[in-house]
């Protein structure tokens, strides 16, 4: 190849290529700015409509409250009852909180029992813990259904705890599991060595450790019991939680009094996260 | 010993057996695992164990399960999987040549049947499952790598907290959202109307984009955070050395920095793949009849369809996907699940 034959058509496209690829981070700068947006206009579009002056469109007609007014004034707006919203956010608390708190022991002492002890068929055993994790819900939600069928139960409230509680213990076992891993058992050791009793130890030295594994493993728990609506559809019988509430109002069409619950619940959920992530930092 | 044994000696049975069985190595790992194995085996495996075992039964003339030995077999895996009167072999061809006509753009007219309907809808599932994994890849890798590798330092958390934090919003009003903005003369569905071949005001609902659209939007958080995880991991001093060797920018890419993340894109993919398969709440309120999946098929089997044998097999089939998806992650992918 001489000089003055230039380029070949293959170099040629590979300064092409690289000249686009050195501009790549203002490409990727916009492409990740257009993904944000991607993330939060919808949301942002909710909000706004919920204080939409229109009772039908969702086309904007300019700036109102009264829907929330109306709302938390007790009156029934375009079908959505603020009666009937409220006890179903009651119960959702209900169960969000018994699950917790019964997910949250019974996962730590599972975390435990998989971090410190082989056991014959353990790994069979850790399928079985991942597994409400990963199932479909609707699988999980049909297969209880059946299950309370056949047993004979009731469905409620209690049987909707019921189900949260085996897949919040997964979710709290996992994170808490994580957590145990880089912990320094020597500690223990020391604390027993130097006269502390098996719950002693657990009280002063392994708890304060793993604290924040076990509110983090809580608070998603709590997180996925309040947002659950699959497995919760198929076991609750005829009660409401806020999540059935909201479908049930979906079904029917969007309407002004729709938007509110939804922002309301928008709104609420992601101040607890914020809270949450002021006290205890990253909550994943 | 000895001095052990005379401190022992004043106390009584009872304390003693107690002191025996606290310091038994078993103790610790019997208390701490009963009950959650309780819990998970009572309201957890049982409850599928008695799924598996309906759908090897039969429905009755008036929607009643018969489970009587003469009526417990594999019917309701062949009416899902063989259409009548076809042997296995047909539906299996039947089913690859119905996979290959829909893919290609002309009519080849391979086969002289189609699979069942309940065939032709597992697949169309599957296929949601991957466009979905696909479009997130695209969207999210470069994100992903535009937050671990490019973006300041001391933003990345925040730009996490920003992924991370729309998966903390409700499931339900972020459906919702998208059902709004796809709505008949919504804002989008407006603005949309200065491109040439799109009418303003019309509405995208109960489409398959509609469907696509939602599935993306609500999972798209969990392929950017295994992918983000990834590459925050990567040497890039390695890519300089590729560079060095006379790579260019998109070579080293590919060659080095790609492989490199991989595992983050397998561990994505399957955390995109496996909810949006199974999914029943998005194809229910975003998509109209024609966009169904098989999560609504299970649903509509113990609802109004009324075949619960059949639902519960639709169920299990469902499973298979997940497990074979994991398998397939397990073989090529890297450690754990989440």
């Amino acid at each position: 190849m001489s000089l003055a034959d230039g380029p070949s058509f293959l170099q040629r496209v590979r300064r092409a290529r690289s000249r686009v690829f050195e501009y790549g981070t203002v490409a990727l700068a916009f492409q990740a700015l257009l993904v944000y947006l991607f993330l939060y206009v919808p949301i942002a579009v909710v909000i706004a409509l919920s204080f939409n002056d229109s009772r039908h469109a969702v086309v904007w007609q300019g700036l109102t409250t009264e829907w929330y007014e109306a709302l938390l004034a007790g009156e029934t707006i375009a079908r959505v009852n603020p009666d009937a919203a409220f006890q179903s956010l009651v119960y959702s608390i209900e169960i969000a909180a018994v699950t917790v708190l019964v997910s949250a022991v019974f996962g730590t002492m599972l975390a435990f029992a998989l971090d410190r002890y082989d056991f014959p068929g353990k790994g069979l055993f850790v399928g079985l813990v991942y597994m409400p994790i990963i199932i479909p819900s609707i699988v999980m939600g049909i297969s209880l259904l059946l299950f309370f069928n056949i047993v004979g139960m009731t469905l409620g409230i209690q049987t909707a705890m019921i189900a949260h509680i085996a897949f919040g213990i997964s979710f709290v076992a996992v994170v808490v599991a994580a957590r145990l891993q880089s912990f320094d058992q020597t500690l223990e050791e020391a604390a027993m060595d130097l006269g502390a009793n098996e719950l002693e130890t657990f009280r002063y030295v392994t708890f304060p450790v793993i604290k924040p594994g076990v509110i983090a493993g809580s608070l998603l728990a709590f997180a996925m019991s309040f947002d659950d609506f699959v497995v919760t559809f198929f076991v609750i019988g005829r009660d409401n939680t806020l999540p059935i509430f909201f479908f049930s109002m979906v079904r029917q069409g969007i309407s002004p009094g729709v938007n509110v619950i939804a922002s309301l619940i928008l709104i609420v959920t992601l101040l607890v996260v914020a809270l949450a992530q002021w006290i205890e930092g990253p909550v994943w | 010993m000895g001095n052990e044994h005379s401190v022992d000696g004043g106390e009584s049975p009872v304390r003693r057996a107690i002191r025996t069985v606290r310091r038994n190595q078993w103790t610790g790992l019997v208390v701490n695992i009963t009950p959650s194995a309780f819990w998970l085996t009572v309201f957890f495996l049982i409850p599928l164990g008695v799924m598996f075992y309906y759908s090897f039964g039969q429905r009755g003339a008036f929607g009643e399960v018969l489970l009587g030995p003469g009526n417990v077999g594999l019917q309701q895996y062949k009416l899902f999987f063989v259409p009548q009167d076809a042997s296995i072999l047909q539906a299996i061809w039947w089913t690859i040549s119905w996979m290959v006509d829909s893919v290609v753009p002309f009519e080849l007219g391979l086969a002289a049947g189609e699979p069942t309907p309940y065939v032709q809808l597992t697949i169309k599932s599957i296929a949601y499952g991957l466009v979905t994994t696909l479009v997130s890849l695209a969207i999210g890798y470069p994100t992903a790598y535009y937050i671990a590798h490019v973006a300041p330092a001391r933003y990345q958390s925040l730009l996490l907290v920003l992924v991370i934090l729309p998966f903390w919003a409700s499931y339900l009003v972020r459906v919702y959202a998208i059902q709004i903005l796809l709505a008949r003369n919504s804002i989008l569905m407006n603005a949309l109307g200065v491109l040439p071949f799109f009418e303003a005001g019309q509405s995208l609902m109960n489409t398959r984009f509609a469907v696509l659209l939602g599935l993306t939007y609500i999972w798209i958080p969990f392929m950017i955070l295994p992918v983000y995880a990834s590459i925050e991991q990567i040497d890039f001093t390695l890519k300089e050395a590729a560079m060095d060797l006379g790579a260019d920018r998109f070579e080293a890419f590919r060659r080095v920095i790609f492989p490199l993340s991989m595992p983050g894109v397998v561990a994505g993919s399957i955390l995109v793949f496996i909810p949006t398969t199974g999914a029943y709440v998005i194809p229910e309120l975003l998509g109209g009849t024609q966009s169904q999946m098989i999560g609504n098929f299970i649903a509509n089997q113990f609802g109004s369809a009324g075949n619960w044998p059949l639902g519960s097999a639709g169920s299990f089939i469902l499973m298979g996907i997940m497990l074979a998806a994991i398998a397939i992650y397990q073989r090529y992918g890297e450690g754990d699940l989440a």
